[in-house]
């Protein structure tokens, strides 16, 4: 914006000045036209007088005379002056070459033009001329002269004039700057009113409607996330009160027919909870902010999903937790989405992993957290495709098939990257994922990215 | 172990409290706040399963009540809310553990086990003395390795002296621990169960202390 600012400022400039001086310059050839022709008109009133007296006392033709040029003056110099008689016979002349009457000058008197001169004519016997000649040349050059001198301060002027405006406009600029780099933070997480405080009036209104547009967006991510709330809410409970009476049944009833029918329907309903998790934690990986303004411990939110996940009865394998370097690694990422995303991908592997297999995660101080596991290595094609949702990999394990793509969905709004490899790095089976989170998210340059491998 | 269950969906509540009865705990079972203040006000609880959204109140609003007035009392909460910030608040107002709707059963057992077994309220797993293993968390005893079947009733007194085996349990404790089973407690009823398992168990495990008690001989 700038450039063009300033561009369009100098095109506008220069315009306005050259409009200026060609103006000017058409003024001051009227102005120089007029000077020269009083110059004419003196030098002829001056010369009048003392050329009679000559032609009086000298009134033949071998009288001729070439009379002396005054040299003092250049203006004067240029121009020519001869005294002639009615009959075009030349009496006195100042030109350098043999005289004869000036051409389509007929001895009228005042001022008459040729195709080279300008002549003024003024009688000053009854049959004896003055005439005064200047060339229009000399006029051209005077004109074209004071042309160059208006002219050239104006190009010597302009990039100076330039840069001014350069440096005037970048300081003018300066608070849209801000501006704009407010509503990018904004954009990156933090939807807390910009205030309008220290800008200047006219942009002050676009502070306060980017305000009330942060507003409607906050409360509209709010009421969002209150209805994944509380539908979560409602439909968990009657789901856990399901398969809590159905646990119940099973428990009451004898071996049979009936049995198995009720063992079935325990396990519809087990997965129909684990499925609403699932579909309110993608929900909510869509619609929510990833990145927060202030910075939490990522080895405490770690430590608070393992230990949820341990005491889940159907993860038999024990989770082991790798922090040595790193006691503790702050980011300011949402908690609520990094704990889905991590939650997501242990659940992933302890779900695919061999069963009793330990599964590993490791924390380090470069924001890497890498979760690995035993079992069998996901082919690449797979690998490529398994963070589609619903996409489940070739395994006879119990999942939803999100899981995965609600991780990727969660590491694109957190601004971190994720990567999938199989087998593990180090190891020649199992599957590990491993997310970096960055110092400074890169949602606010770009989105994050997914890597496989 | 006696314990208050907090709970206003009455499916829920009914299968929880019935699963953790089975288990050999004594639940009373209270629809909302003001009702499990009038249990907790009379009763003291070895544990509580706590919902949040509860139709007079916000239960981690009563984990805190509860910090402060029965800190010995351990809180299991029990929410649809699984957002990891309602975790965290509810750990920090004070609860020992959170625990997302739906959920199995078997985990709530085990869940309810592992609190109790740090509170020092619930047996280690497999305690033996003399000729006597008890599998606590299978309920299953053995005495010289032939498997011993009790009762419910007689599970929650031998459970009230393994949770301090040596220590003398008061007559009353044992009580309020039989209450719950909806049955009348007469005054020779302790006597009675008590008996009943010393003939299973052994008798010179179960020492009468008079005028205090009983305990579990651990020589």
């Amino acid at each position: 914006m700038t450039r063009r600012l300033i561009l369009l400022l100098g095109a506008a400039t220069l315009v306005g000045w050259v409009s200026v001086a060609a103006i000017a310059a058409h003024r001051l050839r009227t102005v120089i036209n007029r000077d020269a022709d009083r110059l004419m008109e003196i030098t002829a009133l001056f010369s009048a007088p003392g050329y009679a007296l000559l032609a009086k006392r000298n009134p033949e033709a071998d009288a001729l005379l070439r009379i002396p040029h005054p040299r003092s003056f250049e203006d004067y110099w240029t121009m020519r002056i001869q005294v002639l008689k009615a009959d075009g016979e030349v009496l006195f002349y100042s030109m350098e070459v043999p005289p004869k009457p000036f051409p389509s000058a007929p001895l009228d008197e005042g001022f008459r033009d040729t195709a080279t001169d300008r002549i003024y004519t003024t009688k000053i016997l009854d049959d004896v001329f003055l005439q005064v000649a200047q060339p229009f040349s000399f006029r051209d050059q005077k004109v074209k002269s004071a042309t160059v001198k208006v002219f050239v301060p104006i190009l010597i002027f302009l990039p100076i004039n330039i840069a001014l405006s350069w440096i005037v406009i970048r300081r003018s600029l300066r608070p849209v700057e801000i501006l704009r780099r407010e509503i990018e933070l904004r954009d990156g997480g933090n939807l807390s009113p910009m205030g309008s405080s220290g800008l200047p009036a006219e942009l002050a209104p676009i502070a306060a409607s980017v305000d009330r547009l942060l507003e409607r967006l906050r409360t509209a991510l709010n009421a969002e996330r209150e209805f994944a709330e509380n539908s979560a809410h409602e439909l968990r409970t009657p789901i856990a009160a399901s398969l809590a009476q159905m646990q119940r049944l099973l428990a009451e009833i004898p071996e049979g027919q009936a049995k198995t029918r009720a063992r079935g329907i325990e396990r519809s309903l087990s997965n129909l909870g684990h499925l609403v998790e699932k579909l309110r934690q993608l929900a909510q990986a869509e619609s929510g902010i990833g990145i927060a303004d202030h910075a939490i411990d990522l080895v405490q939110m770690v430590r608070l999903v393992i230990d949820d996940l341990g005491k889940k009865p159907q993860f038999a394998g024990p989770i082991i937790l790798d922090v040595d370097d790193c006691p503790t690694l702050m980011r300011k990422v949402d908690v609520e989405l990094f704990a889905i995303l991590l939650r997501n991908l242990i659940e992933n592997a302890l779900t695919h992993g061999l069963r009793d297999a330990t599964t590993t995660v490791s924390v380090r101080t470069d924001g890497t957290i890498a979760i690995a596991n035993a079992g069998p290595v996901v082919p690449l094609p797979e690998l490529k495709a398994i963070t589609r949702r619903f996409r489940r990999g070739a395994t006879s394990a119990v999942g939803s098939g999100l899981g995965l793509s609600i991780a990727s969905t969660v590491i694109e709004r957190i601004g971190g990257s994720l990567e999938l490899a199989s087998p593990a790095r180090g190891r020649e089976d199992g599957f590990e994922a491993i997310i970096r989170i960055p110092r400074v998210a890169t949602t606010e340059l770009g989105v994050g990215r997914i890597v496989r491998f | 172990m006696r314990i208050l269950l907090i709970e206003d969906d009455k499916d829920l509540g009914s299968a929880v409290r019935e699963h953790t009865m089975a288990d050999g705990h004594a639940v009373d079972w209270a629809k909302d706040l003001s009702e499990a203040r009038g249990y907790a006000s009379v009763v003291s609880y070895e544990l509580a399963l706590l919902d949040i959204h509860l139709p007079d109140g916000n239960g981690i609003e009563y984990v805190r009540e509860m910090s402060n007035r029965l800190p010995s009392t351990p809180v299991i909460i029990v929410s649809a809310r699984d957002q990891i910030s309602d975790r965290i608040e509810a750990l920090n107002a004070g609860a020992c553990d959170y625990l997302v709707k739906p959920f199995d059963l078997g985990e709530l057992s085990a869940r309810i086990r592992a609190v109790a077994r740090r509170h020092g309220q619930f047996p280690e797993p497999i305690f033996s003395v003399g000729k006597l293993v008890i599998h606590s968390a299978e309920r299953r005893l053995y005495r010289d390795g032939q498997e011993v079947h009790l009762t419910a009733r007689e599970w929650a007194i031998l459970n009230c002296l393994l949770c301090r085996p040596g220590t003398v349990v008061s007559k009353g404790k044992i009580e309020e621990t039989l209450y719950s089973f909806g049955s009348e407690i007469e005054s020779n009823t302790v006597e009675v169960y008590v008996s009943r398992l010393r003939k299973k168990i052994g008798a010179h495990l179960i020492e009468t202390v008079r005028g205090m008690g009983y305990r579990l001989v651990v020589r």
